[in-house]
């Protein structure tokens, strides 16, 4: 069984076999199921949910090798999509991965062109969809994308064999209709932990280890004139009609509940046990999922399947479509085909539930009460639960008198990016504002306070290229961050490229922390290389040089008095073009990961180890936080004033500070007060220190001082 | 259809503190018992520090039922069995989107805080009340295990998460015996500190841990009857801040200083009640020990400072520390330490030259022979002091602020109360200082000064007053303040129109 989530037990877990039982997180299951299916390749682009998909096979490079499965860390989305161009010629079965709804806009070019060809050898697309609560990034659907390319889209029920289930049947899918799938995931489903029986994984038949010869020259498998226009025809007239036989034959949706009733409901199957737990609590099911109203639940959300959908209304007064964001595709479909079949079922969906937004217990529940009260089915207790769940929030509100502060994230303790923004803060109040345009990764959250500065978001690697109309249009020049992951992932040519084509007048600050950190430390093109990993060591420099720019400055980020001034240069110089400053600081996460096990272990050696935090003297300190506006970081905090004279709290560095050396620099840079120092604690200190502090200690002695004494008395037994 | 219903417990978090962990050991023990277990989570970018939550749903095994179950995803407000809260903020916000509901939920929350950027970043104290939150969390759940959970995994050495855990055992909320949360603990890492800090958590048994007492270093003691004038001069309430100031005068500049700071009570005395004392006798002792680079030196080279120190960085014995004070000053805190007439001329030379922006970057290393002579140094200007350019303006400004404070006495006690709080405006180094300075000098000049003339009723007065200082408080760039400002002017002169 899988205990704490470590990869290690993971990747034993994804060699079980036959009649096993597998323990894990979903999008862990989905990664077995892949193996079980025998896909021959994998690939994929990091991002929040669906990132351990392709963390754990990155892992597990011997599984992959006994099997022969090609794996690829594709540098962007696009890139992951034209990998399942191998599917087009190929009986290979293939699966890439990524964050939708953004990866799958980078990566439609490839997806279009795929879809018109179709494919022979299954492939899908394992989207995580990141909407609602919790989610990064614009509020869109992926089914758009699935309609526009007529790739099919599955939402499966989110429970593990559910999930499995459709990962395997969707490669049959996809091979019975020669089309793409999308499997959708949410990001709850993405992490639930649950259970399903476990297969034996299969090695496909042709692999890295079993070679195929290339294909012969079929030029109907190209997305090109003139076979686009046959091939679009095929797709309605051949693909879809047998992607539906085959939902129908192999039920793919699922029909629950009585066979018979006057009212039904249609839900996606993602959001199925968010439904029955409201039908629970009105008393039309149970844990177990004994739903008491007629449900079809829609495992595969498009195409639809008009038979199944006629087959559901007859006899019906009225159905209730569960159907997440906007626009409202499936409730436009069910419409047509009611219309199309002469069906008077009425049909509700977004007249009683939102038409944007995340379908939450209380939003469904909402939906629900209205449905089943307008049918003459009003269940008391689901009302009540709703009258309740309004009320108490006035009279906590009320009770608390005042507003209760977010909590956005912010940038980890000792994170190398914060010291850009700090001095970013300094040169606004010297230099007044700048256009900013920000980027995706962790950077972003500079646009929270304290820093709170940032004037668009355009998508990932699209910030310099956002910034220029907006550089010759306006006095000051525009400042554009970009991340390593964002420049390799795309803003190196839409960029830099473009900005030196167009000779734009710019700022580009690149944030060279050297791993995809935001999404958990996955390797870039210019990581360096190790051992197990798979960083090339590609120069950022280098890359940026070759393509014409000449004002290319390197800064350690925590030096802020030096990015000050790097950045007051690249605002202010007569030099025309874009200036490039490449902000050097390894991500502080995967540096403490490396260097505190390290320390550690020279510790218990006997060896001499220093170790550095910052402390704030609360003695000198006065309580006004200029310090915290211009850090933000977690470790630099507030506690109640010792003093009895002062009651504003003052500043307070815990013990989760790393050291990095801004609070100082910050101090010193924008002139704060002088209630900063840094510690060294020297463990097993050598004969050198030992014999200065000696010295030392006995000089200031001599000149009155008792700051040591306590030190003496405990540091040095008589030597 | 059965009636069986799953537990549902919710665990509030920050990014990083563990929650993920902590919902893993309770899904496993959840399996181990034998029942069905269910975790999810939101993480998402809130891994960096964000609010987050991680949702369980625990069904037992029931013999009877065929299939398996469909357990919930997203938590339900007002169907939470037990809600779990690292920190208090995130239990209070659990209870406002009614995930914790006063008829169902048995609450296991943290007193402790890790304070929002809005609250530590406020330039004066912006803390929510404590008091307030705790209150709510106990009128709006059916069941509280309260306790400061981060000191008691300090105590012990231990992370939170397996604390929590342990309180989670002990409440006996869930049918999951002790035994199988220690399994689930053993099948991770660290299992040692772990199990420690389940065993903490388990045998609190509801009782309330307060957090450790502060450690304060005070100044040290003087000649008694100082103090008891002191004493003697104010109102008991107000006694103890009073006697404190004395010390603090008499450490920051002697003896006859803190007389001073007595003479200057003494005008006061008779005319106002004990609470107006108390916060008269705090802020003039604050204001008079202003932190010039004397001060700072002085303090730097307190007795103790370096066990202190010692102490907070979790040096062990043996190890050496090695202190470096970061200090700036620039012409303003140099040159201040002039007379007057010296001083004052060159600062308009620095000035005429564009140098005033000029400052000198020093790491003082105090735990050095070198660094510890210069601050030594320093510290040593103190008889110098009175004669400075800074103490001649710091005693100018507290002469002009109780000049203030005893024409608003003679008005009304309350606006009196009020003037006294503006000296809070005052703090600080650098640009903070002179900020502070230029807000309470348009707070005098534009609004004490004219009204004490007449125009407003007392308590309008007050208020303007305490509006005033709120506003300089709510930004660095005095933006509300200006308003504050302009709508008073507004006021007023459409009642001086209207009459």
């Amino acid at each position: 069984m899988a205990g704490e989530v470590s990869f290690k037990k993971e990747i034993e877990s994804l060699r079980l076999g036959d009649g096993d039982t597998f323990y894990g997180e979903g999008i862990l299951a989905v990664t077995k199921a892949l193996l079980q299916s025998g896909v021959a390749y994998v690939g994929g682009y990091q991002g929040a949910p669906v990132t351990h998909l392709l963390d754990v096979l990155v892992q597990s490079g011997d599984m992959l090798e006994e099997l022969g499965i090609h794996l690829e860390t594709c540098t962007n989305e696009a890139a992951a999509a034209a990998m399942l161009g191998a599917s087009i010629n190929y009986p290979l079965r293939g699966a890439v991965t990524w964050k939708s709804i953004v990866g799958t806009n980078v990566a439609a070019d490839a997806l279009s062109n795929l879809a018109s060809a179709g494919v022979i050898g299954g492939a899908m697309i394992i989207v995580g969809e990141d909407y609602g609560e919790g989610a990064s990034v614009i509020q869109e659907r992926t089914h758009a994308m699935a309609m526009k390319s007529s790739m099919w889209l599955l939402d499966p029920r989110p429970e593990l064999s559910s999930i499995v289930n459709m990962v395997e049947r969707g490669f049959e899918l996809s091979e019975a209709s020669n089309t793409p799938v999308i499997l959708e995931l949410r990001i709850r489903a993405c992490h639930v932990f649950g259970a399903f029986k476990a297969k034996d994984n299969i090695a496909p038949e042709f692999s890295t280890r079993h070679k195929m010869k290339p294909a012969q020259f079929l030029y109907n498998r190209l997305s090109h004139p003139p076979v686009i226009f046959p091939q679009e025809v095929a797709k309605f007239e051949k693909r879809m009609p047998a992607a539906r036989k085959f939902i129908q034959e192999n039920k793919l949706n699922e029909f629950l509940g009585p066979k018979s009733g006057d009212i039904g409901i249609i839900v996606q199957g993602g959001i199925f046990n968010a439904l029955n737990s409201r039908l629970a609590l009105a008393g039309l099911s149970d844990a177990y999922g004994n739903v008491q109203v007629p449900t079809l639940a829609l495992n595969v959300t498009y195409p639809l399947v008009p038979e199944e959908i006629v087959q559901f209304c007859v006899g019906k007064k009225a159905v209730l479509l569960l159907e997440e964001g906007s626009p409202d595709f499936i409730e436009q479909s069910l419409g047509q085909i009611l219309r199309k079949a002469d069906m008077q079922t009425k049909l509700h969906g977004k007249d009683m539930l939102p038409m944007a937004g995340e379908y939450s217990p209380i939003v469904i529940g909402r939906g629900l009460a209205k449905f089943l009260a307008a049918y003459g089915k009003r269940s008391e207790a689901l009302e009540n639960w709703i009258k309740e769940v309004d009320a108490q929030g006035s009279e906590v509100t009320k009770a608390l008198g005042v507003a209760l502060p977010p909590r956005p994230p912010t940038f980890c303790t000792g994170c190398p990016e914060r010291p850009i923004f700090s001095a970013m803060k300094i040169l606004r109040k010297e230099m007044g504002p700048v256009h900013v345009a920000v980027d995706i990764g962790c950077h972003a959250l500079a646009t929270f306070p304290p820093f709170s500065q940032g004037n668009s978001i355009l998508g990932y690697g699209m910030s310099l290229a956002s910034a220029s109309a907006v550089a010759s249009t306006q006095q000051e020049r525009p400042v554009s961050i970009m991340g390593d992951g964002g420049f390799w992932h795309n803003g190196l040519l839409t960029g830099v490229a473009g900005a030196v084509l167009n000779k734009d007048d710019s700022v580009l600050i690149v944030m060279n922390n050297g791993y995809s950190s935001a999404t958990g430390q996955q390797d870039l093109p210019s990581s360096v290389p190790e051992e197990d990993g798979r960083g090339r060591g590609v120069d950022i420099e280098g890359a940026v040089r070759s393509m014409g720019v000449s004002w290319i400055k390197h800064v350690h980020t925590y030096s802020v008095s030096k990015v000050v001034t790097t950045l007051r240069d690249a605002l202010k110089t007569n030099e025309k073009g874009l200036k490039v400053i490449i902000a050097d600081g390894e991500c502080q996460l995967a540096r403490q990961r490396r260097i505190r096990p390290a320390m550690a272990k020279l510790s218990a050696q006997g060896k001499r180890v220093v170790r550095t935090r910052f402390w704030v003297d609360p003695d000198v300190c006065t309580g006004d936080h200029s310090c915290i506006r211009f850090s933000g970081c977690p470790s630099l905090t507030i506690k109640p004033n010792e003093d009895k004279l002062r009651t504003d709290p003052v500043a307070y560095v815990n013990n989760d500070c790393v050291g990095c050396g801004l609070c100082g620099e910050v101090s010193h840079a924008a002139q704060l007060c002088p209630s900063f120092a840094e510690i060294q604690v020297i463990e097993n200190p050598g004969l050198w220190d030992r014999l200065r502090n000696r010295v030392s200690r006995g000089m200031i002695r001599l000149f009155g001082g008792g700051a040591e004494r306590e030190k003496i008395a405990t540091l040095v037994p008589a030597e | 259809m059965t009636n069986a219903k799953p537990i549902r417990l919710l665990i509030a978090a920050l990014g990083g503190e563990g929650g993920g962990v902590l919902a893993g050991w309770i899904a496993n023990a959840a399996l181990l018992a034998g029942h069905y277990g269910q975790r999810t989570s939101i993480p998402g970018v809130a891994q960096r520090t964000g609010a987050t939550t991680y949702y369980l749903e625990i069904l037992p095994r029931d013999g009877s039922v065929q299939g398996a179950p469909v357990l919930a995803l997203n938590p339900a407000p007002g169907e939470v069995d037990v809600m779990v809260a690292s920190e208090m903020l995130e239990a209070v916000r659990s209870i406002q989107t009614g995930l914790v509901s006063a008829d169902r939920t048995l609450l296991i929350a943290s007193t402790s805080r890790v304070y929002t950027v809005d609250e530590k970043s406020a330039m004066g104290d912006g803390r929510l009340n404590p008091e307030r939150m705790e209150t709510v969390a106990r009128q709006f759940s059916r069941e509280t295990v309260i306790a400061d959970f981060a000191a008691i995994a300090a105590s012990v050495k231990a992370p939170l998460n397996a604390v929590l855990l342990g309180a989670i055992s002990g409440s006996k909320a869930l049918p999951i015996s002790a035994e199988h949360f220690r399994a689930a603990i053993r099948d991770g890492k660290s299992v040692e500190a772990n199990l420690r800090g389940f065993e903490a958590g388990l045998n609190l048994n509801g009782t309330r841990v307060e957090s450790a007492e502060i450690v304060t270093s005070a100044p040290p003691a003087i000649e008694a009857n100082l103090e008891e004038r002191a004493r003697k001069i104010v109102p008991s309430v107000a006694s103890e801040i009073a006697v404190e100031g004395v010390r603090r005068l008499n450490d920051f500049q002697g003896p006859d200083y803190a007389g001073l700071y007595i003479e200057r009570l003494i005008r006061f005395a008779p005319k106002a009640d004990g609470a107006f004392m108390r916060e008269l006798a705090r802020h003039l002792a604050v204001r008079m020990s202003f932190e010039d680079t004397i001060r700072v030196a002085q303090l730097k080279l307190r007795e103790g400072r370096v066990a202190r120190l010692r102490r907070e960085s979790n040096a062990n014995e043996g190890d050496l520390i090695v202190v470096a004070e970061f200090l700036k000053p620039g012409p303003e805190e140099i040159l201040s330490m002039l007379t007057p007439g010296l001083g004052r001329a060159m600062l308009r030379f620095v000035h005429r030259m564009g140098w005033s922006e000029k400052s000198f970057p020093m790491r003082v290393r105090t735990t050095r022979f070198g660094g510890f002579l210069r601050l030594k140094m320093l510290a040593s200007l103190r008889g110098w002091r009175p004669r400075t350019l800074r103490y001649a303006e710091e005693q100018a400004w507290i002469e002009r602020w109780l000049s203030l404070v005893e024409q608003a006495l003679h008005l009304d006690q309350d606006v009196a109360r009020e003037v006294v709080e503006t000296a809070r405006l005052v703090k600080g180094y650098g640009e903070t200082y002179k900020r502070g300075h230029a807000n309470w000098n348009r707070i005098a000049a534009e609004i004490v000064e004219p009204y004490l003339k007449g125009g407003l009723a007392p308590a309008q007065f007050a208020d303007a007053v305490l509006q005033a200082r709120l506003a300089a408080l709510a930004d660095p760039d005095g933006a509300r303040l200006d308003s504050v400002i302009g709508s008073l002017r507004n006021l007023t002169e459409r009642r001086i129109a209207a009459e």
